[in-house]
C-alpha cells in the first residue's frame, strides 16, 4: 500500500466518522437494544426492570389479538400492494401514453403521495362521514358507517392507504418507462405488432424489475404501517383495523408495557427484516437461472 | 428562500405568546383542563389566592383536550424529570398509577383529622393509595339515567328499577308513539373510556365486578358474561340503536336533547343543556338513579371527576398545598358550580340554598353521587381499561361471544400483572 | 396515433388524473365552507367562500406554533443528515475502504427499519438525555431515517460524476476536502436539492416519533397537532379541513415548484442500485 493510498483511507474513516457515530447511536445500537427489551418484563413508570427470558414472546404465540393484528397486517399488506402495482402501472402506461400536460398529470398524481399521512387520514375521515361525507353522497345519500362497521373499516382504510401511495408506485414505474429507447417501439412497429402485443411483449416485461423493486419497497412499507389507521381508526372497531405496529405501539405508549411491547415491534422487525432478505434471495436465484 | 419567508410569516402570526411579566418572588404553576361553561370561575379563584398570597404567583397552564393526551403529558413530563408545574388537574382513575410511579406528594402528613369528612366517601376512596390520601376531590360526576318524564307519564309508567323493566317500558312507549325517529335507550359504547364505564356499570348491576380486591380479574366471569350479553342484546334487539357502538357521551346527548329517545345513561352536565331555554325537551326530563339486572343487587353509577394533587418535585409544596386546599374549598367549588356547572365534591353543598336556586337538580343528585362507584382503583387502570376495550367492543359491535372475550382479555391481564409484580 | 385522437386521450387522462385528486380539493373546498353549510350537502358547491375556518385556526389554536416547530426540525434534520451525510457519502462512493459494499448494504438495509422497532430504545434514550419534547430530541430521531435515506441518495448521484475532474485535481495537489468542496459539490448541486427535498418532506410528514416524543407546543409538530385537533362539542370539520391545508403547504409547495428534483429524488435510489 502507497503512502497516498493510506493517507486516503485514513481520510475516508474522517468522513465516514460521524456517519458512523451517528448510524450507530441511533439505528444500531437501538436495533439490538429493543431485542434486549423484549427479553425483559419492563415498565418504567413503575420502576419494574428484570429479565423475563422469553416469556413475552410464549405469550405472544397464545394471545389472540396479536394474532389477530398478525392477520389484519397480512391482509392489509396483501390488498393495498396488489391494488397499488395494479393501479400504479395502469396509470404509469397512461401517462406515459401523453403528449402534452405531463406535468401537470405528474402534478395531480404526486400531491396524494406528498401530503402527511395524518392529513390522508383526516381527508378521509370526513370523505366518509357518514352523514356528510362525498362518499355518502356519491352512493346517493346511501349513508354507510364506513368507519364504525367491523367489516367496512379495514377496506375504508386500505383504500385510503391505496390513494396516498400508488402515485409512488406510478411514478417509478413511468420514469422506467422514460428510459426505454424509442427505436425499442419502433422495431416493434416495423414487426407489425400490433398495441396489445407491444404491450405485453416488449413493454411489460420492460417494466418487470421495476415492478418487482416496487413491490418490494410497498410491502416494507405497509407491514409497518401505522399512521392510516392508528389517526383514522384508532385500531378499531374492535380491533378489526389493529396491525402489528398499532398494536406494539399500544402496549409501548398506552399500556406502558415497554418489554412486552418491544416483543410485538421485534416480530415487526423481523417480519420486515424478512421479506427483505427473501426478497434478495429470489433475485439473486433469478439471476443464476437467466 | 420561500421556506424563510414563511418562518417569518408564521412566526409573525403567533407573535409573543409567551411571557408575562413576573409580579411575585413565587411563581406556583398549576395544569388544568379548560373548564368549559356559561363563565369560567378559575381565573378569578386564581386571582384571589394572589391577593391573599402577596409574593406569589399563579400561573395556570391548560393541558391538551383529551383524557388520553392529558395523561401522555403527564407521563412524559413527570417521568423521569422535574415537571415545570407545581399542582395538577388529574382524571381520578390516574391517582393511584401517579402515586405508585411516586410524582405525587404524600398528603396525608399535612391533613387535618376530619378534613376529608366533607368529601363523598368515594372520592376520597379514588385518591387513596396504599392507605395514604395523594390528591383531594375537585370536582365530582356519577354515571345516571335521564327519562323522559312526559313520556313515562303518558303511559303511566315510573322510572324502571331494571333494565328488563326499562326494555318493556321501551317497546311498550314505541309501540303507543308510533314514531320511528324514536329511539329506546341510549348509551356510550364507542372503544374508549366511556365503553369501560358502562360495561362496569352493567357488571354492577348485575352483582359482579371487574377486579376483585385482591387483583383477581373478572372473579365471576359468567356473571360478567351474562352482563355483556345483555348489553349486546339492546343494540341486537334494537332497544338501542345501531350506531351505539359508535356513541360517546355528547353524541347520545345529542339525539336525547333532539328529542329521539326515552331513556340515555350520561353524566350530570347534559341535565343543564336539557333545561337550557333553547332545548327541545325542556322540562320534559327526569333524573333517576341507574337500573339493576333481575339477578343484580343494586344498580349504580360510576363516579367520575378530577382531584388535585401537587407534584412531588414541586419547590414550594406548602405553597402548592395551599391551593390545593383553597381549590378545593367549600367557597371555591360553589364558585365553580355557579359559574360553570360542575358538580361539586362536597356533600353539604348540594343543600346549599343559594346553589339550589340555580341549579334546582342539585339534592336529587346528591343521592346519586351518594350511590356512585369509583372505577377500579389500582396503580394499573389504564392497562385494565386499554386490554379491555378492544375486547368488550368486539362483543357490542358482535363480531365475538362474551366468554370468549373475557378470556382473551384475562389471558392478557394475567400476563401483564405478573410483569409487574 | 392520429392528432385529434391524441389529443382526447391526452384529456381524458389529465380528467382522470383530476379525479384522483378530488379527495384533496374536496378538503381545499371544505376549509372555505361556511360552517353552517358543512353538514348539509347536497349542494356540493357552497353558498359563498369563506375565510372563518383559517382565522380560528391562525388565531386561536396551537396550529401556528406547530407549523414553526415542522418548519425548524425538518430544516434542521435536513441541514444535519447532508452536514453528516455529503462527506460520509463521498468516502462511499469514492474512497478506498475495506468492507465498502457491506457498509453501504447495511445503511441500505437501515432505510427499511420499521420506525417501531427502535421507539422504545429511543424513547429511553431521550429520557436518559433529557431531550423529550424538544426540537433538538426529535431532530435527532429524524436523522436517524433521514441520515442513511441521504447517504444512499448521495453516494448514487456522486457516482453519476465522471471521475476525471476529481482526478485532475487530485494531480493539482489539491486535497480531497478541497476536491469534495470545489470540484464534487457544485457538480452535485441537483443531488443534494434533490436529496434535501426528500429528507425535509418526510421529516416534515413523520408523525409516529413525533406522536412518541413531543408532549407540549414546545415541540408538537404539524402532523401531531393535526392529529390532537381538539373539538369542543363536535368536531370541527371546517377548521380540521383549513389546518390540513396548512400542513400540505409546503409538499404542495414542492410537487408544484420543486417537481424535477422531487421526482430525480424518488426515482433515483430505486432505479439503480
Amino acid at each position: 500500500m502507497t503512502g497516498r493510498e493510506r493517507a486516503d483511507r485514513r481520510q475516508a474513516l474522517r468522513l465516514l466518522a460521524p456517519t458512523l457515530l451517528a448510524l450507530g447511536a441511533l439505528t444500531v445500537y437501538p436495533g439490538f437494544w429493543v431485542v434486549w427489551l423484549s427479553l425483559q418484563h419492563r415498565v418504567p413508570i413503575f420502576h419494574v426492570a428484570r429479565f423475563a427470558g422469553l416469556d413475552n414472546y410464549v405469550f405472544l404465540a397464545s394471545d389472540p389479538r396479536f394474532w389477530n393484528a398478525a392477520r389484519t397486517t397480512v391482509v392489509f399488506t396483501a390488498l393495498s400492494v396488489a391494488l397499488e402495482l395494479a393501479l400504479g402501472v395502469t396509470v404509469a402506461l397512461a401517462l406515459h401514453r401523453q403528449r402534452r400536460g405531463r406535468r401537470l398529470g405528474l402534478s395531480l398524481l404526486l400531491l396524494a403521495w406528498a401530503m402527511p399521512s395524518v392529513v390522508t387520514a383526516k381527508l378521509y375521515e370526513w370523505l366518509y362521514h357518514p352523514a356528510a361525507g362525498l362518499v355518502s353522497v356519491l352512493l346517493g345519500g346511501h349513508a354507510l358507517n364506513w368507519l364504525g362497521d367491523p367489516y367496512l373499516a379495514l377496506p375504508a382504510v386500505i383504500l385510503a392507504d391505496v390513494w396516498r401511495t400508488m402515485p409512488f408506485v406510478a411514478i417509478l414505474c413511468y420514469a422506467r418507462l422514460v428510459t426505454i429507447p424509442a427505436e425499442v417501439y419502433e422495431a416493434a412497429q416495423v414487426d407489425g405488432a400490433g398495441r396489445l402485443a407491444t404491450l405485453g411483449r416488449i413493454t411489460l416485461p420492460l417494466l418487470g424489475r421495476i415492478v418487482m423493486l416496487a413491490l418490494l419497497l410497498r410491502m416494507l412499507d405497509a407491514l409497518r404501517a401505522f399512521d392510516i389507521m392508528f389517526v383514522l381508526t384508532g385500531g378499531g372497531p374492535a380491533g378489526t383495523t389493529e396491525t402489528l405496529t398499532v398494536y406494539a405501539y399500544r402496549s409501548l405508549f398506552q399500556m406502558l408495557q415497554l418489554g412486552f411491547g418491544s416483543a410485538v415491534s421485534v416480530v415487526v422487525f423481523a417480519l420486515v427484516m424478512g421479506v427483505a432478505w427473501a426478497y434478495l434471495r429470489l433475485l439473486r436465484a433469478r439471476a443464476v437461472v437467466a | 428562500m420561500r421556506r424563510v419567508l414563511l418562518v417569518l410569516w408564521v412566526a409573525a402570526l403567533t407573535g409573543c405568546a409567551g411571557s408575562a411579566p413576573e409580579r411575585g418572588a413565587i411563581t406556583l404553576v398549576f395544569k388544568y383542563a379548560r373548564i368549559l361553561g356559561p363563565a369560567d370561575p378559575l381565573p378569578g379563584l386564581l386571582r384571589e389566592f394572589e391577593a391573599a398570597h402577596p409574593n406569589v404567583r399563579v400561573k395556570g397552564e391548560s393541558l391538551p383536550w383529551t383524557s388520553d393526551e392529558q395523561h401522555q403529558f403527564y407521563v412524559i413530563n413527570l417521568e423521569g424529570r422535574s415537571p415545570g408545574f407545581d399542582v395538577m388537574m388529574l382524571d381520578l382513575i390516574w391517582v393511584p398509577e401517579f402515586a405508585r410511579a411516586g410524582w405525587l406528594l404524600d398528603l396525608t402528613p399535612r391533613l387535618g383529622p376530619g378534613e376529608l369528612r366533607p368529601y363523598f366517601p368515594s372520592t376520597v376512596e379514588a385518591a387513596t393509595y396504599d392507605g395514604r390520601v395523594f390528591a383531594l376531590p375537585w370536582i365530582m360526576n356519577v354515571g345516571l339515567l335521564y327519562y323522559r318524564a312526559d313520556l313515562l307519564r303518558k303511559y303511566g309508567l315510573e322510572p324502571p328499577e331494571t333494565f328488563e323493566a326499562l326494555v318493556r317500558q321501551v317497546r311498550r312507549i314505541r309501540e303507543g308513539e308510533r314514531d320511528p325517529a324514536l329511539d329506546g335507550y341510549l348509551w356510550q359504547a364507542k372503544q374508549y373510556e366511556g365503553l369501560v364505564v358502562n360495561v362496569l356499570e352493567s357488571f354492577w348491576a348485575n352483582g359482579t365486578r371487574l377486579l376483585a380486591a385482591d387483583d383477581t380479574v373478572f372473579p365471576e366471569p359468567e356473571r360478567a358474561a351474562e352482563a355483556l350479553a345483555f348489553l349486546r342484546g339492546l343494540i341486537a334487539s334494537g332497544v338501542s340503536p345501531a350506531w351505539t357502538t359508535a356513541a360517546d357521551e355528547e353524541l347520545s346527548r345529542r339525539a336525547f336533547g333532539d328529542g329521539h329517545a326515552i331513556f340515555l345513561r350520561n353524566w350530570p352536565y347534559a341535565m343543564d343543556l336539557f333545561q337550557a331555554r333553547d332545548s327541545r325537551v325542556r322540562g320534559r326530563v327526569g333524573i333517576a338513579p341507574l337500573p339493576r339486572l333481575a339477578r343484580g343487587p343494586r344498580g349504580a353509577g360510576s363516579t367520575g371527576g378530577a382531584h388535585l394533587g401537587v407534584s412531588r418535585r414541586s419547590r414550594h409544596p406548602d405553597l402548592a398545598v395551599g391551593l390545593v386546599r383553597f381549590l378545593t374549598s367549600e367557597r371555591a367549588q360553589k364558585a365553580l358550580a355557579r359559574g360553570a356547572a360542575l358538580s361539586p365534591t362536597r356533600e353539604a353543598l348540594y343543600d346549599d340554598p343559594e346553589l339550589v336556586r340555580s341549579r334546582p337538580d342539585l339534592p336529587a343528585l346528591r343521592a346519586l353521587m351518594r350511590a356512585g362507584r369509583p372505577r377500579p382503583v389500582t396503580p394499573y387502570y389504564l392497562l385494565l381499561s386499554a386490554t379491555v376495550q378492544p375486547e368488550f367492543s368486539a362483543v357490542l359491535v358482535g363480531v365475538k361471544p362474551p366468554g370468549r372475550a373475557i378470556g382473551d382479555a384475562r389471558l392478557r391481564l394475567t400476563h401483564f400483572f405478573g410483569a409487574l409484580r | 396515433m392520429r392528432r385529434p385522437e391524441q389529443t382526447l386521450v391526452d384529456v381524458l387522462v389529465l380528467l382522470a388524473l383530476g379525479a384522483y385528486a378530488v379527495p384533496f380539493f374536496w378538503q381545499l373546498l371544505t376549509s372555505f365552507k361556511p360552517e353552517t353549510e358543512l353538514l348539509r350537502v347536497p349542494p356540493l358547491l357552497p353558498s359563498r367562500l369563506t375565510l372563518a375556518h383559517y382565522s380560528v385556526v391562525l388565531e386561536q389554536s396551537l396550529i401556528p406554533r406547530a407549523l414553526v416547530n415542522s418548519v425548524g426540525i425538518a430544516t434542521l434534520t435536513t441541514l444535519l443528515a447532508l452536514a453528516v451525510g455529503v462527506p460520509g457519502a463521498y468516502a462511499i462512493a469514492r474512497l478506498p475502504l475495506p468492507g465498502k459494499g457491506a457498509l453501504l448494504l447495511a445503511i441500505v438495509a437501515s432505510t427499511a427499519f420499521p420506525q417501531i422497532a427502535t421507539v422504545s430504545p429511543l424513547y429511553l434514550l431521550m429520557r436518559t438525555i433529557g431531550l423529550r419534547d424538544t426540537w433538538a430530541g426529535l431532530v435527532l430521531v429524524h436523522s436517524s431515517f433521514a441520515l442513511p435515506l441521504t447517504i444512499w441518495l448521495l453516494v448514487g448521484f456522486i457516482r453519476e460524476i465522471p471521475r476525471e475532474a476529481e482526478e485532475a485535481a487530485s494531480v493539482d495537489g489539491a486535497g480531497t476536502l478541497a476536491t469534495l468542496r470545489w470540484v464534487v459539490a457544485p457538480r452535485l448541486a441537483p443531488g443534494i436539492a434533490s436529496t434535501a427535498l426528500l429528507t425535509f418532506l418526510f421529516s416534515w410528514n413523520e408523525f409516529l416519533f413525533a406522536y412518541t416524543f413531543t408532549a407540549s407546543e414546545a415541540s408538537r409538530t404539524i402532523p401531531v397537532a393535526l392529529a390532537l385537533f381538539p373539538g369542543v362539542y363536535e368536531v370541527p370539520w371546517g377548521d380540521i379541513a383549513a389546518a390540513s391545508m396548512l400542513a400540505s403547504l409546503p409538499p404542495v409547495l414542492i410537487v408544484i415548484g420543486l417537481q424535477r428534483f422531487l421526482v430525480r429524488g424518488l426515482v433515483a435510489g430505486a432505479l439503480k442500485e
